[in-house]
C-alpha cells in the first residue's frame, strides 16, 4: 500500500518548499499527510522528544482496542505520576510557607533515560528531607503549643482559684501538695474536693459543659475563661481557638469519668498546683522552657525556609521535565510494536510542508542514542478524512478562531477566515459608525496590541480578559472601521463635524430666522452651492434637519442591502473555487451557475436599480425625472415578482426606462427556471454517472482493488483518476440524494430573501446606535452644557459629564459593541458562510510540548 | 409540583442526578476486574470520574487506602448537598444521617466492651453519622446512663425511649439495643416521608418498606439457635414495611429457615429472592440477593424527578458502589480471583 502510487510528490528541496508556502497562506488549509514511522525501539524516547519539541506531527492510535493499564509503557507513566506527586507534595509545602515559585526562564527539554533515574533520586531525596522537615516541625510545634496553653492555664487559673479560696481556703491549703501522675491536683479538703484543669477547644464547649452536667448530675462545677491568643494547629497550620477552664468535683469515681468526657472532648488537661506561689514557680519554668523552644523553632524555620528556597528553583525545571517525559511515554503508548519486536511502528498526520523537519527530528532522536539502524518515515495514502490545519500567526489566530467556533472547515476547503479579517471590521463598522466610539475602541485594542508583549507575559486566569485579549486584533481593526464610517457617517459622539465646509447655504435674511422655528431648504433651488457637494461622507447640516431621520434611514437601508447582496455573491463565488479544487467541475455548472444567475437577476438587478434610481433622478429635474417622480424600489421589485403594475402619478413614468417590463419579466422567467435546475440537475448528473460506472465496473469486476485498508468516504477527496476505487464505500441511496437537493434549493431559494432582508440589521442596529447616543447627548450632557449659573454650571456640567462618559462607555461602547459584534459574527456565520462553506472538518492537533504545557499552566 | 420543587431543591436534584451520571458502568466493571495490580486499579479508576483520587497517595497501595479516600469522596459530595439544603430537604438528609449515628454508638459500645481505647475506634465511625458526644460514649455502662449522658442531645433521643433500661450493656443487650433502635428510626424515617407527600413518598416508602422487611427477615434468620425469644424478637420488627401486621406475625411464630421462606412466599418480590438463593457455591446469598433488590429499587428512584428519594437512593448506590470496588480491590490483592464476580452491577 505504502509504495503504490503517490500521486503528490513530496516536496523535497528547499525552493519546492518555499513554492509551496507561498501558494499556501490561509487561503486553504494546509495539506496533510499520513505517515507511517518505524523507529528502533531503543531511539524512541528520544526521536518522541524530538518531535515533541518541533510539534509537527499528530499521533494517531493504533491500540484502541487495549485498556489504558495494558499498554506497553505504562510502568513508565506511572513513574511520572509518582514523581509528579512528590513535585505536587513539594508545592504544597512550598506553598504552605508563601514561598514563590519562579518561573524558569529557559524550558528544559525532555530528560534522557539517565537523567530519569538522576531525577528520580533528586526528587526522592527533597521529600524525605523536606517530610522528615515537617514531621520535626509538627514535632516542636506540638510541643510549643502544649506550653502555650499550660502557660494559658496557669494564669487564667489564678482568678479561678483565689474565688475558690473564698470558699474553702483552708481546705485548699491542707491537700494541695497531692498531685497525680496524670496531673492533675487534687484536693481533697472540704468534702474531698478535686479539679482538673485543661484546655478545650472554643466551639465544643457547650456541649462539653452539658455531658459534664449530665454525668455528674450537676455535681461537677465548671469555670472557663477564653484565651485571647490564636493558636496554631501544628498539623494543618490552621488557627484554633481555646477556652482554658477547671472543672471542681467531689470523688475518685467522678474523677475518671470527667476524664474520660475530656478524652472524649480532646480537651487537654494539664498539671496545676493549687497553691499559687508553687504556680508561679511552674509558671516560670514553663516559660524559660518556651523561650528555649521558641529559639529552636526559629532555627528549624530558618533551615527549612533555606531547603525550601533552594528547592524552589529547581521545582519549575523538574515539573516541567517530567511533564515532557510523561508526554512522550503517552505517545508511545500509541505506537505498535512490529511483530519481531525491532521496531516501533507509529502512525500520524504530518503538513507536507513539515516533513523535513520530522525527518530531521526522527534522526536526531537516533544519532542521539548512537543508534546505528536509522528511522523510517513512510508517506502512505488514505482516503480517510484528514485533519484540518491552518498556520495561524498572532493577527490571523482571532479571525481563524471566529471561523472554527462555527464548524472547522473540512480538509483543504476555502478558508472565510482570509476574508473575515476585512469584512468582519467593516461590517461591524458599519453598525458601530461613530468616529468617538471607534476611537476609543481603536485606543483599547491599540494598548493590547502595543502592550502584548507584557500582557501575555501575565497569564490570566480572567476568562472575559482572556477573550478581549485574544481578539485584541480584531479589536484594532473594529475600531479603524468604526472611525472610517463614522466618519463618512459625520457622526463623532451624535455630533458632525463640518471639515469641508457644508454646501447649503442660507439664503433667508436674519428678521425670517429669527422669527421662523423651522425653515426649508431647497436644493433646486440656490441654498445648494451648484455643482459642489461635500467631499466625503455626509454634509453636516443634515445634523440640524428635522428630516434627518428620514433621510438616513433611506440611506443606510439601500447600503446595507448593496452590501448584504456584494457579500452574498461573493460568498457564492467562493464555492466555484472549491468546486474547482476538489475536482467536480460539473457542480459549478448544476450548483453554483443556477445559484448565481438567481441571485443576480434578482437581488443584484435590485441593487442596479438603487444606483439607477440615484442617478437618474435629482431635484433640478423636470418631470419625469424629478423627485417625486421617483419609484419606490421595493415597491417595484415586489412589482416585478407579481407581475404587477402600479399606476404612476400624474406626468411620471412607471418604469425608469423603456423596456424595463419586459426585462423584468424575462429575469423572473430566467430566475424561477433556476429553481428546477438547482434541483434536478446534480441528482440526475449522479444517477447518469452511477449507471456509467456500472458498466464499466461489471467489465473488470474481478480485479476490485484487494490494497483498499480503509474505506474512502468522502468522494470529493478523490481525483477522478481514482473514481473506480471509491466503490469501495457504499453509496447514497438516489431517493436521499434527490431529497437533500430538494432541501437545498429550498433553503437557497428562501435564504435568498430572508438574508437579504437579514442584511437590514446593518441599517438597524447603525439607526439605534446613532439614536441612542443622541439621546444620551440630549438627556444627560446637554443638561449640563445648558445651566449658565456661575457657580451651579460648572458643578452640573462636571457631574453630567461624569454619568454621560461612563453611560458611554458602559452601554455605547460596550454593550453596543457586544451586540454589533454578535450580529456581525451572525452576518458572517448563517449569511455569508452558508454559501460554500461545509465545516465538517477535524482540527489538527500536533503532539507538542508547546501546548502541553501551556494547557496544563491553566 | 415542579416548579415549586425547582425553587428550594432544583439545584440539587440537578446536582445529585450529575454526580449519578459518575456511576461506574458495568463495562467499567468489566476493566476493573481485568486489573492485575492495584495501580492498575488506580489508572482505570482515574479514567473515570474518581478521576485523580488516588494521585496523591503513595505507592504501594493499600485495599484500606482505597476504601477510605472512595469514602472520603462521597462524603464530601453528600455534605455538600447537605450544606446547600434548606428545609424540608435538610430534615431530609439528616434523617439519612441518623442510621450512620445509629452504626457508630454500637461500634463504639462493643469496642469499648472488649476493651478497646477509643481512639482505634473513633477512624473506624463513619463520618456521616458522627457527633459532637461520640467519643465520650464509653462513659455510659449501662442503657439507661448511654442515654441520659450521651444521646439525650443528640437527635436519636426519640429512638431510644424504648432501650432504656438499668441493665449492664452485654453483647446481647448491645444487638437488642440496635435493632430497637433501628426500627424506631426506620418508622419515624417512613412517617416523615410519608409526611412530605407526593412523589417523595411513594419513591421512598418503597424503598423504607424493602428495607423495614428485610430487617425482619434477617433478625428472623439470625435468632435462630441464640437465646432471644420469640416475643422479644417480634418487638424488633419494624412496623413500616409490606409484611406488616400479617407477615411479621407470621415471621414472629418461624422456626426454622424453611418457615421463613414459606412466610415470604405470599410476597411476590421477596419470593423471587428466597427462590433465587441458596448457599451452594456459584448460587448467589440471601444477603446479595437483596443487595441486587436495593440497587434495583434506587435505580427506579431516578425514573421520577421532583422528590428526595434521588439523594437517598444515590447514597446507597454509590455505597453498593464503594463495596464493589473494594470487593475488587480485595480480590486483585490477594490473587485471588475465583469470586472476583461477585460484585453488583449498578447500571
Amino acid at each position: 500500500m505504502a509504495n503504490k502510487t503517490q500521486y503528490r510528490q513530496i516536496p523535497t528541496s528547499e525552493s519546492q518548499i518555499k513554492k509551496r508556502a507561498k501558494m499556501n497562506p490561509l487561503f486553504r488549509s494546509e495539506e496533510i499527510t499520513l505517515c507511517q514511522m518505524f523507529i528502533q525501539p531503543e531511539a524512541a524516547y528520544t526521536s518522541v522528544s524530538e518531535l515533541g519539541e518541533t510539534g509537527a506531527v499528530q499521533f494517531r492510535d493504533l491500540n484502541t482496542e487495549v485498556n489504558a493499564f495494558q499498554r506497553k509503557f505504562v510502568s513508565e507513566v506511572r513513574r511520572c505520576d509518582e514523581m509528579q506527586r512528590k513535585i505536587r507534595y513539594v508545592e504544597a509545602e512550598l506553598k504552605k510557607d508563601g514561598v514563590k515559585i519562579r518561573d524558569c526562564q529557559e524550558v528544559p527539554r525532555a530528560p534522557n533515560p539517565r537523567e530519569i533515574i538522576d531525577l528520580e533520586a533528586k526528587l526522592e531525596k527533597t521529600e524525605n528531607e523536606i517530610m522528615e522537615l515537617s514531621q520535626n516541625a509538627i514535632n516542636l510545634k506540638t510541643n510549643y503549643l502544649e506550653l502555650i496553653e499550660l502557660r494559658h492555664v496557669l494564669k487564667k487559673t489564678q482568678g479561678f482559684f483565689y474565688d475558690e479560696n473564698v470558699i474553702s481556703t483552708e481546705a485548699m491549703r491542707n491537700n494541695m501538695t497531692q498531685e497525680d501522675a496524670t496531673g492533675q491536683g487534687a484536693n481533697q479538703g472540704r468534702g474531698r474536693l478535686g479539679f482538673i484543669a485543661g484546655t478545650i477547644q472554643r466551639e465544643r464547649v457547650p456541649a462539653f459543659e452539658r455531658m459534664l452536667w449530665r454525668i455528674s448530675r450537676g455535681n461537677v462545677f465548671l469555670r472557663q475563661a477564653e484565651m485571647d491568643e490564636t493558636l496554631e494547629d501544628p498539623e494543618t497550620g490552621n488557627t484554633l481557638y481555646k477556652t482554658v477552664f477547671v472543672a471542681f468535683f467531689q470523688g475518685e469515681e467522678l474523677k475518671n469519668r470527667i476524664k474520660k468526657v475530656c478524652t472524649g472532648f480532646h480537651a487537654s488537661l494539664y498539671p496545676c498546683p493549687s497553691a499559687n506561689d508553687e504556680r508561679e514557680e511552674m509558671l516560670k519554668g514553663v516559660l524559660t522552657r518556651l523561650e528555649d523552644l521558641n529559639m529552636v523553632l526559629n532555627q528549624t524555620q530558618d533551615h527549612r525556609s533555606r531547603v525550601l528556597h533552594n528547592v524552589s528553583k529547581e521545582l519549575p525545571r523538574w515539573s516541567i521535565m517530567v511533564k515532557k517525559m510523561k508526554a512522550i511515554y503517552h505517545t508511545m503508548n500509541l505506537f505498535n510494536m512490529d511483530v519481531t519486536k525491532k521496531c516501533l511502528i507509529g502512525e500520524c498526520w504530518v503538513p507536507v510542508l513539515d516533513l523535513h523537519k520530522v525527518q530531521k527530528a526522527l534522526s536526531d532522536g537516533s544519532a542521539a542514542v548512537g543508534s546505528t539502524i536509522p528511522s523510517f518515515l513512510n508517506v502512505i495514502e488514505t482516503n480517510e478524512t484528514k485533519p484540518t490545519f491552518n498556520r495561524t500567526n498572532k493577527f490571523t489566530r482571532g479571525f481563524q478562531n471566529l471561523i472554527d467556533a462555527y464548524g472547522v472547515a473540512s480538509y483543504q476547503e476555502v478558508n472565510p477566515a482570509l476574508y473575515t479579517i476585512i469584512t468582519f471590521p467593516f461590517l461591524f463598522g458599519i453598525m458601530f459608525g461613530d468616529l468617538g466610539h471607534g476611537f476609543i475602541m481603536f485606543a483599547f485594542g491599540f494598548w493590547m496590541v502595543s502592550g502584548e508583549r507584557k500582557l501575555g507575559a501575565k497569564k490570566s486566569n480572567n476568562e472575559i480578559w482572556n477573550i478581549f485579549f485574544g481578539g485584541r486584533y480584531i479589536i484594532l481593526l473594529m475600531g479603524i472601521f468604526s472611525m472610517y464610517t463614522g466618519f463618512t457617517y459625520n457622526d463623532v459622539f451624535s455630533k458632525s463635524m463640518n471639515i469641508f465646509g457644508s454646501k447649503w447655504r442660507i439664503n433667508y435674511n436674519e428678521s425670517t430666522i429669527m422669527s421662523n422655528p423651522l425653515l426649508q431648504l431647497d436644493p433646486s433651488s440656490n441654498d445648494l452651492m451648484e455643482g459642489e457637494i461635500y467631499p466625503w461622507g455626509l454634509d453636516p447640516i443634515w445634523q440640524l434637519g428635522t428630516n434627518k431621520i428620514i433621510f438616513l434611514n433611506s440611506y443606510k437601508m439601500k447600503l446595507s442591502i448593496i452590501f448584504g447582496v456584494v457579500h452574498m455573491i461573493f460568498g457564492v463565488c467562493m464555492s466555484t473555487v472549491n468546486h474547482n479544487f476538489f475536482r467536480r467541475r460539473v457542480y459549478i455548472l448544476l450548483e453554483f451557475l443556477p445559484q448565481i444567475i438567481f441571485l443576480v437577476l434578482l437581488f443584484a438587478y435590485m441593487v442596479f436599480m438603487m444606483f439607477f434610481k440615484w442617478v437618474l433622478y435629482n431635484p433640478k429635474a423636470i418631470p419625469p425625472h424629478s423627485p417625486g417622480c421617483a419609484p419606490s424600489v421595493l415597491i417595484m421589485f415586489i412589482n416585478m415578482m407579481l407581475f404587477k403594475k402600479s399606476p404612476p402619478l400624474h406626468g411620471c413614468n412607471e418604469y425608469m426606462f423603456t423596456d424595463q417590463e419586459l426585462l423584468q419579466k424575462i429575469f423572473v422567467f430566467i430566475g424561477l427556471l433556476c429553481i428546477p435546475w438547482m434541483l434536478l440537475g446534480k441528482p440526475l448528473y449522479i444517477m447518469c454517472t452511477r449507471k456509467n460506472n456500472n458498466k464499466v465496473h461489471n467489465g473488470h469486476n474481478g480485479d476490485v482493488n484487494q490494497a483498499m485498508e480503509m474505506t474512502p468516504e468522502t468522494p470529493e477527496e478523490l481525483a477522478p483518476a481514482a473514481h473506480s476505487e471509491s466503490h469501495g464505500h457504499e453509496e447514497e441511496p438516489l431517493s436521499e440524494i434527490f431529497i437533500h437537493q430538494a432541501i437545498h434549493t429550498i433553503e437557497y431559494v428562501l435564504s435568498t430573501v430572508s438574508h437579504t432582508a437579514s442584511y437590514l440589521r446593518l441599517w438597524a442596529l447603525s439607526l439605534a446606535h446613532a439614536q441612542l447616543s443622541e439621546v444620551l447627548w440630549n438627556m444627560v450632557l446637554a443638561l449640563g452644557l445648558k445651566s449658565d449659573d456661575p457657580i451651579k454650571g460648572p458643578i452640573m456640567i462636571t457631574i453630567m459629564f461624569a454619568a454621560w462618559a461612563c453611560f458611554t462607555l458602559a452601554i455605547l461602547v460596550m454593550m453596543e459593541g457586544l451586540s454589533a459584534f454578535l450580529h456581525t459574527l451572525r452576518l458572517h456565520w448563517v449569511e455569508f458562510m452558508s454559501k460554500f462553506y461545509e465545516g465538517l472538518g477535524y482540527v489538527f492537533q500536533p503532539f507538542s510540548f508547546k501546548l502541553i504545557l501551556d494547557e496544563t499552566d491553566e | 409540583m415542579g416548579f415549586m420543587f425547582n425553587i428550594d431543591a432544583g439545584y440539587l436534584e440537578g446536582l445529585c442526578r450529575g454526580f449519578k451520571c459518575g456511576i461506574l458502568k458495568q463495562s467499567d466493571y468489566l476493566n476493573l476486574v481485568q486489573c492485575e495490580t492495584l495501580e492498575d486499579l488506580k489508572l482505570h479508576l482515574q479514567g473515570t470520574d474518581y478521576g485523580q483520587f488516588l494521585a496523591n497517595e503513595p505507592s504501594p497501595l493499600a485495599v484500606s487506602v482505597i476504601d477510605d479516600k472512595l469514602r472520603e469522596k462521597l462524603v464530601i459530595e453528600f455534605q455538600h448537598m447537605r450544606n446547600h439544603a434548606v428545609e424540608p430537604l435538610s430534615t431530609f438528609l439528616d434523617f439519612i444521617t441518623y442510621s450512620y449515628m445509629i452504626d457508630n454508638i454500637i461500634l463504639l459500645i462493643t469496642g469499648t466492651l472488649h476493651q478497646r481505647p477509643i481512639s482505634e475506634l473513633i477512624p473506624k465511625c463513619h463520618p456521616l453519622g458522627s457527633f459532637e458526644q461520640m467519643e465520650a460514649i464509653h462513659v455510659a455502662a449501662t442503657p439507661a446512663e448511654l442515654y441520659n449522658a450521651v444521646l439525650v442531645d443528640t437527635p436519636l433521643a426519640p429512638f431510644f425511649v424504648d432501650c432504656i433500661s438499668e441493665q449492664d450493656l452485654d453483647e446481647m443487650n448491645i444487638e437488642i439495643i440496635r435493632n430497637t433502635l433501628y426500627k424506631a428510626y426506620l418508622e419515624a424515617f417512613y412517617d416523615f416521608c410519608k409526611g412530605l407527600g407526593g412523589t417523595t413518598a411513594d419513591v421512598m416508602c418503597e424503598i423504607l418498606a424493602f428495607e423495614a422487611d428485610r430487617r425482619a427477615i434477617i433478625i428472623t434468620i439470625n435468632s435462630f439457635g441464640t437465646e432471644l425469644s420469640k416475643d422479644d424478637r417480634q418487638k424488633l420488627y419494624p412496623r413500616c414495611g409490606k409484611m406488616f401486621p400479617d407477615g411479621l406475625a407470621a415471621l414472629a411464630r418461624a422456626d426454622d429457615y424453611e418457615q421463613v421462606k414459606a412466610v415470604a412466599e405470599y410476597y411476590a418480590e421477596y419470593a423471587a429472592l428466597f427462590d433465587g438463593s441458596g448457599n451452594n457455591p456459584g448460587d448467589k446469598t440471601l444477603e446479595d440477593k437483596f443487595f441486587e433488590h436495593e440497587v434495583k429499587l434506587n435505580v427506579y428512584a431516578f425514573m421520577q424527578q421532583f422528590h428526595f428519594g434521588v439523594f437517598y437512593s444515590y447514597l446507597k448506590l454509590k455505597e453498593q458502589e464503594c463495596r464493589n470496588i473494594v470487593w475488587i480491590a480485595e480480590c486483585v490483592a490477594q490473587k485471588h480471583r475465583a469470586k472476583i464476580d461477585n460484585y453488583i452491577p449498578i447500571f
